[in-house]
């Protein structure tokens, strides 16, 4: 697990007692949160072991890994795990290309450019609850792109209520986020050296190229960044689907954390502890892997 | 170092004869060539980003427009979306959805009922000011420790943690929450605003955000500070904290968007409804009231707005300032 | 110009940040108080009104002193007696003002004390308006407004007003208050305020738009007006009587909505009495002080008459028992304690969504009777029931959760098998009680793989009721077989009064079972009965329209065919005979639709409970569970109208047949007894007389019982909420049936592959 290890070593500058006193001082930096963390985020997923591994957490009685197999085995739980690694399939890479487009298209000298920046990001400062009412005026059986469809002699389209239903939060979910990563690719876009990009202009390099194999490699970090930012995001979009369509919504739209939602409240937390223990393993895995990624792709234009 | 050679292409090799003037004049050449083209190249990129602009800027805009529109127009609008059953009479419901940006009439109704006949409203929404604020405020103040912590003298136990923040960062709330709500009980924070501070001060993703830009302060600069003989905290306070400035600011933006939209962790840490924030009411809001959500909510933006306007420099400075380092 | 910004935001951000924590500071000095770290408890103690009397009329205050009108009834002579006194609270003696003649139908309506200590007092007097043949025409009534000397009960400046206040044919005067300059503020029911000067002249009057919950005078002096404002909601002013108008809306601490009965304060503006708690109102910066709950005092708020401060601090309260046939009032002092002063006893958690009245009766009389435990309540879902339910959850799972759970808005079989109740039966085993003295359907339904997870003291019946001569002699059927009846039948009304909604809870969610095979998670919304049901829910209205004019009551309807079912509850032999009255011929019970044919519903009545698992006062908490099924409780359940229920135990059960079965006689004037009415029911446009019940007619709710075996209610609200939403479209005729029915399978699918 070499993306462990810190790249940057520190030179052995000033005496090692010294280094040694800067290790402890560094660490004592560290501790507030470092504590913080372990009481209510640590803490609290051990607990969520615990309960992976009881009958109920009433009684608490010991079952090794009947929930896990229990819940694997849920019909339900596959499907909620099924739609939340499509839609993360999709939402996720979408919402990555669209906002690097997006930077791209602002960063080439076009007008009000800063004004256009702003706009991308309103999204954000909308209330989710207002969003929703907003998605419901557009997305309802007879909300407005229906009214616009039928215009056009088209037939009406139940969207929360059909296998269109994934379109639709995959299309709230790049509304939300589209514009905070787009600021983050524009950020990163201008950091690129421009002379090596004159340099490989002089040399006819085609535009593709000069994205492919200068830009893209300039921007890997970045791009890790807007993935875990993108994923988080992407976990996030739930409430929204809440907010729409309560707790049993069109099972297109059924996302694990409705499966964690519902047990928990109906206190089976043991199903619920399962059901995280599992996601969690496999966002160790996804996240694991897009740091060897980004190690592998990005470690030659930094230092 | 800039001229390093890429593996993969060879376009970045300078014949070493050139010389400046002939450098120059191609350069000038291409240019020229690629004027008209890249004319039509703003012209379109100006067009799609204005049409994505007015996708993206019409939620905002119809949340405001309709604040002011009376209660009547509303479900005149949108009665066969939301079905009102509240309303005893009869309500004129048109028989097609009106997506209307230009209220009939402009109403103040909405916003006299919010502000001046129920106090309700503002008290929550004071609520909602005193549990975000300090969250924003010592989420960072702890984060800052904890990305220098990071930062500094990194090495393998520090990298796992720090994997581990990221781990504890992508969960969704459900899992934790329960937990959450023991340990809140354990500590005897339950129904008091400790409850909702408290892990939102310690969580992790400022953490990780601020460790990624605090990573980009070249060591160089670091080591010659030191050099100098500065100690770890003079380095913190003279060397990290004015480079990070930026980056904080917009992490702040960040943190408090999302603080600003809770709504599960009050309605279960907090039983008293009173200490709720107008998230939490805004979310429950019902169909028969949808005039009323979308005042509220106009007013719920406002602070959001003005926490992006006046940072919003620093969100792209911050953001910015992070690949200035690296070239 | 940066710096400046930045100054600027920086001193507004901490602003807010020392805003925000001096807020929270003051919230968990409220939290200490009210919560654990109680400093003072109030000990009622209770006192024998010095006066004999039937009934309390028009309770005013003044200081230490109560004024009210005390009504006697004598059975010898047939007469009321009404007597006006002064009631010395500190010393408890009563003297008497003067003696009100009831002959003249004059009573006294209102009143209120001067700062000279006098009364001033509004009679009310109603008189038959006869024609010239003496026949009684009409009737009227005058309002006369005079003042009472305290010492001698003479009467003076005796005025008629009816005419002054506005509405003169019903005149009435609700709330009567003095102010400190003496002038008089009179409030009718409908929101008029009149105001008379010292000189007894009418000064102005004042409306009110909206409807008035009270009115009262401050300890200051000045008077104040409650009132729920047309649109505006809760609102609290000042009567501004220089302006002739009300002042401007004064805004009090937790909202403007409290409601209560309000009364003049002594340390403080007013003395605020809801039927949960007592609280003192500051005028003058909207602060409100909650002194105790009327539960923590073993009172019952809503039977709390009238009630103030003392000068010594105490606060008294006048309570009427309504839970006796016969009014009974009692006088309380709470006496304000340091709380290690007190007893403790051993606290039982009573915890329930909300608190049922017959439940905190019950709390009431354990608590004053019982010497090592207290119950208190922790009611969880007051303001919101989600909210509240998520609380409960909470607190389950964390263990402090409370010792006895109320399961009458909560689903039971989800909490007896995730292990949150405790098995009833060794309790019982333990306390001598024979679970065979109990009818056993009715304890089963709250049974769950041989264990009792709770008990109900009493129940009913829901069910539904048809001629038997047309649906034939059943108890029981499915939703195909009901479905066909009625359009085999097809009446002008299937049933009396009903909505889409009430016909989802009538075919489906009583019989959930029929739609969903929990063994395979096999749903089948998509199938023809379901389609049917939608189908014949669209027949029926959204909202059902009550303005609308009926041609022919309900029982006419029956009669003629024109109506087919009767939804009903059975709760009593005598309502079994009356149901019978109103088909005027044999009837069926039913039920509802149900794939096992058995769907007469037990319905707990008085509430129903079960103990926490994880409770640590298990004993204490069987304590109280136990009286429910108690001999004495349940035999006290019998009664002669038998009107609430069916108590549980047999022979309790027996005891109220018995009583039914028993007849009334009178003698006749030749001296032959004759059977008389026990009473008269009525449903609708029928009324009946009921005699003693016949042996027939015990038999058939003998049987009626007997087909009970499923508990009624709890449905998840789950189903309710994707059906409601989604059969919308189809009742609006924007889509098919199929299409409908397909949508809520694939969303309750889910629901039933989740809970598997």
């Amino acid at each position: 697990m070499h993306f462990f290890t810190g790249r940057k070593k520190v030179k052995k500058s000033g005496s090692n007692r010294r280094t040694r006193r800067g290790k402890w001082i560094a660490r004592g930096y560290l501790f507030p949160s470092a504590a913080g963390v372990l009481l209510f985020f640590v803490l609290p997923f051990l607990i969520v072991v615990y309960y992976s591994v009881v009958d109920n957490p009433i009684s608490g009685q010991f079952v090794f890994f009947d929930n896990f197999v229990m819940v694997f085995q849920n019909a339900a739980f596959q499907q909620a795990a099924k739609n939340t690694l499509t839609f993360s399939l999709t939402a996720v890479p979408l919402a990555v290309v669209l906002s690097l487009l997006l930077a791209m298209t602002l960063e080439s000298k076009i007008p009000f450019k800063s004004q256009f920046r702003t706009f991308f990001l309103s999204p954000m400062m909308v209330p989710i609850a207002s969003v929703v009412l907003i998605w419901q005026v557009l997305f309802h059986y007879n909300g407005m792109i229906n009214e616009i469809l039928t215009f056009f002699g088209g037939e009406k389209i139940d969207w929360l209520n059909s296998s269109y239903a994934q379109v639709v939060i995959v299309v709230l979910f790049l509304w939300k986020n589209l514009g905070y990563n787009m600021i983050l690719f524009m950020s990163a876009l201008s950091s690129i050296p421009r002379d090596i990009v004159e340099v490989a202009v002089l040399e006819s390099a085609t535009p593709f190229q000069i994205f492919w194999h200068i830009k893209l490699r300039y921007m890997s970090s970045t791009i890790l960044f807007v993935t875990i930012m993108s994923l988080i995001n992407s976990f996030k979009v739930f409430r929204e689907i809440y907010l729409l369509k309560g707790d049993y919504p069109y099972d297109t739209m059924y996302m694990l954390q409705h499966f964690m939602n519902n047990t928990f409240n109906r206190l089976d937390y043991q199903k619920m502890s399962a059901a995280a223990i599992m996601m969690a393993i496999v966002m160790v895995i996804i996240i694991g892997i897009l740091f060897l990624t980004e190690s592998y792709f990005g470690k030659d234009v930094e230092e | 170092m800039r001229k390093r050679n890429g593996k993969h292409g060879g376009m970045v090799k300078l014949e070493e004869n050139i010389s400046q003037e002939r450098w120059d004049q191609q350069v000038k050449r291409k240019k020229k060539i690629r004027n008209t083209r890249q004319f039509i190249r703003i012209m379109l990129g100006t067009f799609v980003a204005a049409c994505f602009a007015i996708l993206f800027l019409m939620p905002i805009i119809l949340t405001i427009t309709n604040s002011f529109m009376s209660a009547s127009e509303i479900s005149a609008n949108y009665g066969q979306v939301f079905a009102t059953t509240d309303t005893g009479g009869k309500v004129y419901v048109s028989d097609r959805v009106n997506l209307k940006f230009i209220p009939d009439m402009v109403s103040f109704s909405q916003y006299i009922t919010v502000l001046l006949k129920s106090p309700e409203y503002l008290l929550k929404f004071w609520n909602s000011v005193i549990l975000v604020v300090p969250i924003v405020g010592f989420q960072l103040l702890v984060a800052a420790g904890a990305s220098y912590g990071f930062t500094r003298y990194r090495g393998r136990i520090k990298e796992m943690i720090f994997f581990l923040y990221i781990i504890l960062m992508l969960m969704p709330y459900q899992v934790t929450l329960v937990p959450n709500y023991l340990v809140s009980d354990w500590l005897n924070l339950l129904d008091t605003n400790w409850a909702i501070w408290l892990p939102g001060i310690f969580s992790p993703f400022a953490v990780y955000l601020l460790t990624k830009y605090m990573r980009r302060i070249p060591t160089a600069m670091i080591e010659a500070a030191q050099i100098d003989g500065a100690g770890e905290w003079q380095i913190f306070r003279r060397i990290c904290m004015p480079l990070c400035k930026g980056a904080m600011c917009s992490i702040a933006i960040l943190i408090f968007i999302d603080y600003w939209n809770m709504v599960e962790q009050p309605l279960i840490l907090l039983s008293d409804q009173e200490k709720h924030p107008l998230s939490v009411f805004l979310s429950k809001i019902n169909a028969g009231e949808i005039g009323l959500a979308f005042a509220v909510a106009t007013i719920y933006m406002v602070p959001p707005i003005l926490v992006f306007l006046y940072g919003e420099d620093y969100l792209v400075e911050g953001i910015t300032y992070q690949g200035g380092i690296k070239g | 110009m940066g710096k400046i910004k930045k100054g600027l935001a920086a001193a507004a951000g901490l602003m807010m940040l020392v805003a925000a924590l001096s807020g929270c500071g003051k919230d968990r000095k409220q939290d200490g108080t009210a919560e654990n770290g109680r400093e003072f408890v109030y000990v009622p103690e209770y006192a024998d009104l010095a006066v004999s009397c039937d009934y309390i009329n028009s309770v005013t205050a003044a200081g230490d002193y109560i004024y009210f009108v005390g009504d006697s009834y004598s059975g010898e002579n047939d007469e009321y007696r009404g007597v006006l006194y002064r009631y010395n609270l500190l010393e408890n003696q009563a003297q008497e003002i003067m003696e009100l003649d009831e002959k003249s139908n004059k009573n006294l309506s209102s009143m209120a004390v001067t700062q000279d200590g006098n009364l001033v007092a509004v009679f009310s007097k109603y008189e038959d308006v006869t024609d010239e043949s003496g026949e009684i025409v009409d009737s009227k009534s005058t309002l006369e407004l005079c003042r009472i000397s305290v010492s001698d009960g003479s009467v003076s400046d005796a005025q008629d007003i009816t005419e002054k206040l506005g509405n003169s044919e019903w005149a009435y005067v609700q709330y009567m208050c003095a102010d400190s300059q003496d002038n008089i503020y009179l409030c009718d029911g409908d929101g008029g305020i009149y105001v008379f000067g010292k000189d007894m002249q009418k000064l102005c009057d004042i409306k009110v738009d909206g409807w008035v919950n009270s009115m009262v005078a401050s300890k200051e002096g000045d008077v104040y007006v409650q009132f729920y404002g047309n649109g505006s909601g809760a609102e609290f002013r000042k009567v501004d009587l220089a302006g002739k108008k009300l002042g401007e809306s004064i805004t009090v601490a937790g909202g403007n909505g409290f409601g209560g009965n309000f009364f003049t304060g002594v340390s403080k503006s007013i003395l605020v009495s809801s039927n949960d708690q007592v609280s003192l109102l500051d005028i003058s910066d909207g602060s409100v002080e909650d002194l105790f709950k009327w539960l923590d005092v073993d009172v019952n708020g809503d039977y709390v008459n009238a009630a103030g401060e003392l000068s010594d601090g105490r606060i008294w309260a006048i309570i009427r028992d309504y839970s006796a046939e016969e009014a009974s009032f009692e006088l309380i002092y709470l006496n304000r304690k340091n709380a290690s002063e007190v007893k403790e006893k051993e606290e039982i958690v009573y915890g329930a969504m909300w608190l049922g009245s017959d439940i905190r009766e019950m709390i009431i009389d354990f608590n004053k009777s019982n010497d090592q435990y207290r119950i208190t309540v922790k009611q969880y879902a007051s303001d919101d029931y989600e909210t509240g339910l998520t609380q409960f959850n909470a607190d389950l799972t964390t263990g402090n959760c409370p010792d006895i759970i109320d399961l009458s808005s909560i689903d039971f079989h989800q909490y007896a098998s995730k292990g949150v109740l405790e098995d009833l039966y060794p309790y019982m085993e333990k306390s001598g009680i024979q679970k065979e003295e109990y009818l056993e359907n009715i304890l089963k339904a709250f049974e769950q793989d041989g264990k009792l997870y709770g008990i109900m003291p009493q129940f009913y019946i829901s069910t539904t009721a048809a001629k038997a001569s047309l649906v034939g002699e059943k108890s029981g059927w499915t939703l195909t077989e009901m479905l066909d009846f009625v359009e085999e039948n097809d009446p002008e009304n299937v049933f009396d009064y009903s909505t889409r909604t009430s016909i989802f809870y009538y075919c489906i969610y009583n019989n959930i079972d029929e739609f969903v095979d929990w063994e395979t998670g096999k749903c089948s919304f998509e199938g023809e009965e379901f389609i049917r049901t939608l189908e014949f829910a669209a027949k029926f209205p959204e909202e059902y329209d009550y303005s609308q004019e009926r041609e022919e009551g309900t029982s006419a309807k029956l009669r003629s065919n024109k109506l087919l079912l009767l939804q009903t509850a059975v709760s009593s032999v005598q309502e079994y005979q009356m149901l019978n009255g109103v088909f005027g011929e044999e009837v069926s019970y039913v039920g509802y639709p149900n794939n096992e044919r058995k769907g007469n519903l037990i319905q707990p009545a008085n509430g129903s409970i079960g103990i926490a698992a994880k409770s640590k006062q298990k004993d204490g908490a069987w304590e109280f569970v136990k009286t429910m099924i108690s001999e004495e409780f349940q035999d006290e359940l019998v009664s002669e109208h038998g009107n609430y229920g069916f108590p549980v135990k047999k022979s309790s059960l027996e005891k109220q047949f018995e009583l039914d079965m028993k007849a009334n006689y009178y003698e006749d004037e030749n001296g032959v007894q004759v059977e008389s009415a026990k009473t008269s029911w009525g449903y609708d446009d029928f009324s009946m007389d009921i005699y003693a019940a016949t042996q027939e007619e015990v038999d058939g709710v003998k049987a009626l019982i007997a087909s009970c075996e499923k508990i009624s209610g709890n449905v998840d609200n789950q189903l309710v909420n994707i059906i409601t939403e989604e059969s919308e479209a189809f009742f609006k005729g924007q889509k098919s049936a199929a299409d409908t029915a397909g949508v809520i399978q694939n969303r309750i699918q889910i629901y039933v592959n989740e809970n598997r």
